[in-house]
């Protein structure tokens, strides 16, 4: 009976812990069948989804490794990638040169906006969340400062097709024709019509090998004690505001990368929106796949970038299908979205408390029995 | 001596990556060519165009050009490989001539003049560039800020 109550209460936990990663698979298995798509269809989406985002949602696993929680402030990042690649699409470098030389144009902008926020996450300890998010809001005014003004007056801008008709600042669609799915098209292979981009996924698994490997490195232990307890990591002689700054900058940089990776399959930027919802989208496939602010592994990256995409696929066809208005699934995957990283905010913190009180309770019952042993 | 050693790492990454840097630039450079297949008369001498010339890249035709036709392919970095199948007249039969071109870095686009070039002329006289003309635009485009509204876009 006592058994039975113990594997109760573990299936229970086991059913809480992962109650966002089964709600998703639970609408998904509803929303397949209606929605009335092929599975290689499916498949086909789901893995070109699963390449031109992983590595995006990957760059927010280091910001947890330090306690950072989510970082919102990836956005920054993303924005320092679509400047890399203005600027090549300016210089007419095309293809795979035309990637990596946007890569290496991001970095040094990914650096500084990273160390920028780094520095003020650090001031605004416990709050980091929300203050990356509003700093993404200020950047994102400085990044529209730069590319609707600057370019074009200041920073060369040479062709008609980028430029506003005014002749400065830069239009709000650049496209990436000559550099559209180079990436995961070379290499790319062909299993019963479902396309696999095997370069994409090779630098995927290559990221995951850098990221296991460096957390067993003495930055990735310090990141970790870091995140466990500053006061304790600052005893241990570790500078806790270097290594948080420094785990930002790496986020930053990687969502720099990642943001160049997904432009290049998608074909055109939107100038002044691809950037703004980004943060959100990722955070929020990252959050499906049952990670929370303060655990996350690359497992969740990737039943997350799965679940999250499969629901966005079948939502809108399902819910043409139920009420005869596309929009609704839209409306439907949108608010899901939004919904989910609400739910794992406010899961996290009701856990948080909820430890918080047994703990108290624990000390308390402690406290008691001393109390008795004491006056016996 | 550690904390040199780490500037020197950090310079040594720095070069690197510029190098990195100069290299795609050169390499990635693209360049949209465009094949004419009609006389040319502008320097003085005349070439005369063929009935037809069918232009091969990477053994995929990517033009048929009969008299004063124009095709265009693009090509990343400065050298170009095609092959032209000739055909000087109706009902002749076709032959084929390989050819290797050193695109100027500056040109976004090239014309090509492709009875020249077949008449062996040097590259200022079958080489020019193709300046695109600029269409007029009345309305302007604005810059937009949702600020925060989601873009429904594709994801």
């Amino acid at each position: 009976m006592q058994e039975k109550k113990i594997t109760g209460k573990k299936l229970l936990g086991l059913l809480r812990d992962n109650s966002v990663p089964l709600m998703f698979v639970i609408i998904c298995a509803i929303c397949i069948p209606i929605s009335g798509f092929s599975p290689s269809y499916l498949l086909n989406e789901i893995v070109t989804r699963v390449g031109r985002n992983t590595f995006l949602i990957l760059c927010l696993l280091i910001p947890i490794i330090a306690g950072m929680g989510l970082n919102f402030g990836m956005t920054l990042g993303a924005m320092a990638g679509e400047i890399g690649l203005i600027l090549v699409s300016d210089w007419q470098i095309w293809g795979i040169p035309g990637m990596i030389l946007a890569m290496i144009i991001s970095i040094p902008i990914s650096v500084l906006l990273g160390t920028f926020c780094g520095k003020i996450l650090n001031m605004a300890k416990g709050r980091e969340m929300v203050t990356s998010y509003i700093i993404s809001y200020f950047i994102n005014g400085v990044y529209q400062l730069v590319v609707l003004y600057m370019m074009g007056k200041i920073i060369p801008i040479k062709h008609f097709s980028i430029k506003l008709p005014r002749g400065y600042g830069i239009r709000n669609t650049v496209s990436l024709l000559n550099m559209r799915q180079h990436l995961d098209n070379l290499l790319a292979i062909n299993i019963k019509g479902v396309k696999i981009p095997v370069l994409t996924f090779i630098i995927i698994a290559l990221l995951c090998v850098f990221i296991t490997w460096f957390k067993k490195t003495k930055l990735g232990q310090d990141m970790r004690a870091v995140g466990q307890d500053m006061q304790v990591a600052k005893d241990a002689g570790i500078d806790v505001e270097r290594t948080r700054i420094i785990s930002i900058v790496m986020s930053t940089v990687m969502a720099g990368f990642g943001m160049i990776i997904y432009l290049q399959n998608m074909g055109n930027i939107s100038t002044y929106s691809s950037h703004s919802q980004i943060g959100m989208f990722c955070i929020a496939a990252l959050l499906v796949g049952g990670a929370s602010v303060d655990k996350a592994s690359i497992g969740n990256v990737f039943l997350g970038v799965t679940l999250f995409h499969l629901m966005f696929i079948v939502a809108p066809a399902a819910g043409a299908h139920i009420t005869g208005d596309s929009m609704i699934g839209e409306y439907f995957r949108v608010f899901v979205s939004y919904g989910v990283i609400t739910v794992a905010l406010t899961m996290y913190e009701t856990k948080k408390r909820k430890m918080k009180s047994r703990a108290g309770q624990q000390l308390e019952e402690d406290q008691r029995k001393e109390e008795a042993e004491a006056n016996e | 001596m550690n904390k040199k050693r780490t500037l020197l790492f950090r310079v040594i990454a720095v070069l690197l990556l510029i190098a990195i840097a100069a290299v795609m630039l050169v390499i990635g450079r693209g360049h949209t060519v465009y094949f004419d297949n009609k006389a040319q008369t502008e320097t003085g001498e005349s070439f005369e165009a063929p009935y037809k010339v069918e232009v091969y890249v990477d053994d995929e035709r990517v033009a048929k050009l009969y008299e004063d036709e124009r095709g265009m392919c693009t090509n990343i970095g400065q050298n170009f490989k095609m092959v032209l199948e000739i055909t000087p007249e109706k009902g002749a039969d076709p032959y084929t001539v390989s050819v290797g071109l050193k695109l100027p870095y500056n040109m976004d686009g090239v014309i090509i003049n492709l009875p020249a070039l077949l008449a062996g002329q040097p590259a200022s006289v079958y080489q020019s560039e193709f300046i695109q003309t600029i269409p007029e635009e009345t309305e302007e485009e604005e810059a937009s800020d949702d600020m925060g509204n989601i873009d429904m876009g594709e994801m």
